[in-house]
């Protein structure tokens, strides 16, 4: 199931959440979502799976706009697990995944081994209103995966969980992309999180698309430099001319370390040249962009 | 036509209605206050005990008409912003079933809920009278009973809406209340004021128009109608009303304020949620 998005706007009275967004989400991808508070994550994700409608543009699932009753049935292949969810404090997690699996059409049998991998049946029996955030995260990615989806929208997923939390999260959702390559789509602002995660990146900002593609293609895009730093016994003028000769920039010695920053299409002519003069230094340390790198090289 | 989903939503409200203290403490208050007017409703007169079945139906009128709208007001006012406080509301958006699935299910769960609130309320002190006045005074009270039910459901109807209107629980309340306030008191005091102002003037038909576009009105009209002779105590002594004025087209003036409100409920939900 391929989804594409075109030219999607929405407008909240004189604000613009969305702004002239175009993208398709091709079938078993990963893709993350990135951007900070207010970029407009939330509200493409709502528009991608029918929550809300856009103002303008067109949502196309393999192809074709969809009608009223196409929603409906998208809808019965898409897990959605929003951001903010606290459930009924009264029921119990058993009872609240009963209720949205018969509005879903789903039923708890079908994804039952995998339930006792998100929640223990122990905690599936005690009310919500006992549930730690963690516990409320985990019932909500239970109740996403309900129907057994095609799709799979998650909304900062792992906002207020704990580290150990979080890589829980992200090893669960390993396991349930083993048994079905399902899409998956993903927003969050902690970058570090997810950049090894994704098979691509969607970056936005001020409800604009600024980049979109994996993470070799972002990087090669936006050519950010390459930071490179050479542990000296004591300042080296021939190095710091070899740097500056092969086309190293904003190139500064500082307490025994020779730092520059080399641009992407230099950065094999500067290596090799550093190495031929490696009884000059101690050491050599590269450091690649990260997406955080990325993302604000964008912004 | 009635979905698996709109059974578990309406499962789900009824479920959480009923165990919602507000609603017992509400329901217990009404059932109290339903055999205490019962048994002594004569008492101004110095007579205590069950009279007969119209003059009871009578005097509980006037407690119907307080009572069963606070209690529908209690529980449609919080139902769309409960939800969406919880964040549930954009599960149920995002799952395979239609605003009016979504809609109609609530709806039916508190409809069910204010039926059985309202029927237990009523039947304590039914059952006494049916003892007391025998089998034939068990239609009267029945259809009492079921104006009552339709009389609560206008205001669930009518809470539905603003709670489909207004996102915060606390404007939601304070709306209620006005709207309570409006119907069951001002509204009269107003065409009191009207015939007090054109002294009298105004003409039956008018008035008798007047009194059918407020629920509260319909359903003691709708009581006055079964019990005529005890009018006097529901405050409509000095009133003839027209011919055309009979209980089918009330409860089709009722069954109007039914769905006008729920059918506003579903444009504005949709204009407010999925094309916000």
């Amino acid at each position: 199931m391929v989804l594409e998005l075109k030219d999607i706007s929405k407008l909240y009275g004189e604000i613009k959440a969305v702004d002239s967004v175009s993208m398709e989400i091709e079938e078993g991808e990963i893709l993350g979502l990135v951007g900070p508070n207010g970029s407009g994550k939330s509200t493409l994700l709502r528009i991608m799976i029918g929550i809300i409608r856009p103002t303008s543009g067109r949502v196309l699932v393999n192809g074709e706009e969809l009608s009223e009753g196409g929603w409906k049935d998208f809808k019965r292949s898409v897990g959605y697990m929003p951001e903010r969810v606290s459930f009924y404090d009264n029921l119990t997690g058993m009872e609240t995944l009963q209720l949205f699996a018969r509005v879903k059409g789903g039923g708890l049998d079908r994804i039952y081994g995998l339930l006792q991998r998100i929640i223990s049946e122990e905690v599936l029996r005690r009310k919500v209103g006992g549930y730690s955030k963690g516990m409320r995260q985990r019932l909500n990615l239970a109740q996403a995966l309900l129907n057994d989806p095609d799709i799979l929208v998650l909304d900062e997923p792992t906002s207020g969980l704990d580290p150990v939390g979080t890589r829980e999260f992200y090893e669960i959702l390993e396991e349930v992309r083993e048994r079905k390559r399902l899409t998956v789509v993903l927003s969050s602002h902690i970058l570090g999180e997810i950049e090894d995660k994704m098979d691509r990146v969607a970056v936005m900002k001020n409800g604009a698309l600024k980049a979109i593609g994996s993470m070799e293609t972002l990087y090669r895009g936006l050519k950010i430099p390459l930071r490179i730093s050479i542990t000296l016994r004591e300042r080296d003028e021939v190095l710091e001319g070899l740097l500056q000769r092969e086309g190293a920039i904003d190139i500064n010695y500082k307490n025994g370390y020779l730092l520059a920053s080399v641009p992407w299409e230099k950065k094999l002519n500067v290596i090799s040249a550093v190495m031929e003069e490696k009884e000059r230094f101690d050491d050599l340390s590269i450091r690649e962009p990260s997406l955080e790198e990325v993302f604000f090289g964008v912004h | 036509m009635f979905t698996d989903a709109m059974r578990a939503i309406a499962h789900k409200e009824l479920s959480d209605k009923l165990k919602s203290k507000w609603v017992i403490v509400i329901g217990a208050g009404f059932t109290l206050f339903t055999v205490i007017i019962s048994y002594f409703g004569a008492a101004p007169a110095g007579i205590a005990g069950f009279r007969p079945l119209d003059a009871t139906i009578a005097s509980l009128t006037s407690l119907v008409t307080y009572f069963i709208p606070i209690l529908a007001l209690t529980l449609g006012g919080g139902v769309i912003a409960d939800e969406k406080e919880k964040g549930t509301l954009e599960l149920f958006l995002a799952s395979p079933i239609s605003v009016g699935e979504f809609l109609l299910g609530k709806f039916s769960g508190l409809v069910i809920a204010l039926a059985l609130s309202t029927a237990a309320g009523l039947g304590v002190a039914g059952v006494v009278l049916l003892f007391k006045a025998g089998l034939p005074a068990a239609r009267s009270y029945l259809i009492f009973i079921a104006n009552s039910i339709i009389l609560g459901v206008i205001f669930l109807s009518l809470s539905f809406l603003t709670s489909v209107l207004l996102y915060e629980r606390t404007r939601v309340i304070a709306s209620t209340i006005l709207l309570w306030l409006v119907f069951t008191i001002l509204y009269d005091l107003g065409l009191v004021g009207l015939l007090i102002v054109t002294k009298g003037g105004i003409g039956t038909g008018v008035f008798s128009l007047l009194l059918m576009i407020n629920p509260v009105d319909i359903y003691r009209i709708l009581n006055f109608l079964s019990i005529g002779e005890f009018k006097v105590l529901i405050g409509l002594a000095s009133v003839e009303f027209p011919a055309y004025m009979r209980t089918p087209l009330l409860w089709v003036i009722g069954l109007l304020w039914i769905v006008v409100p729920f059918a506003a409920s579903y444009h504005f939900f949709k204009r407010r949620y999925l094309h916000a």
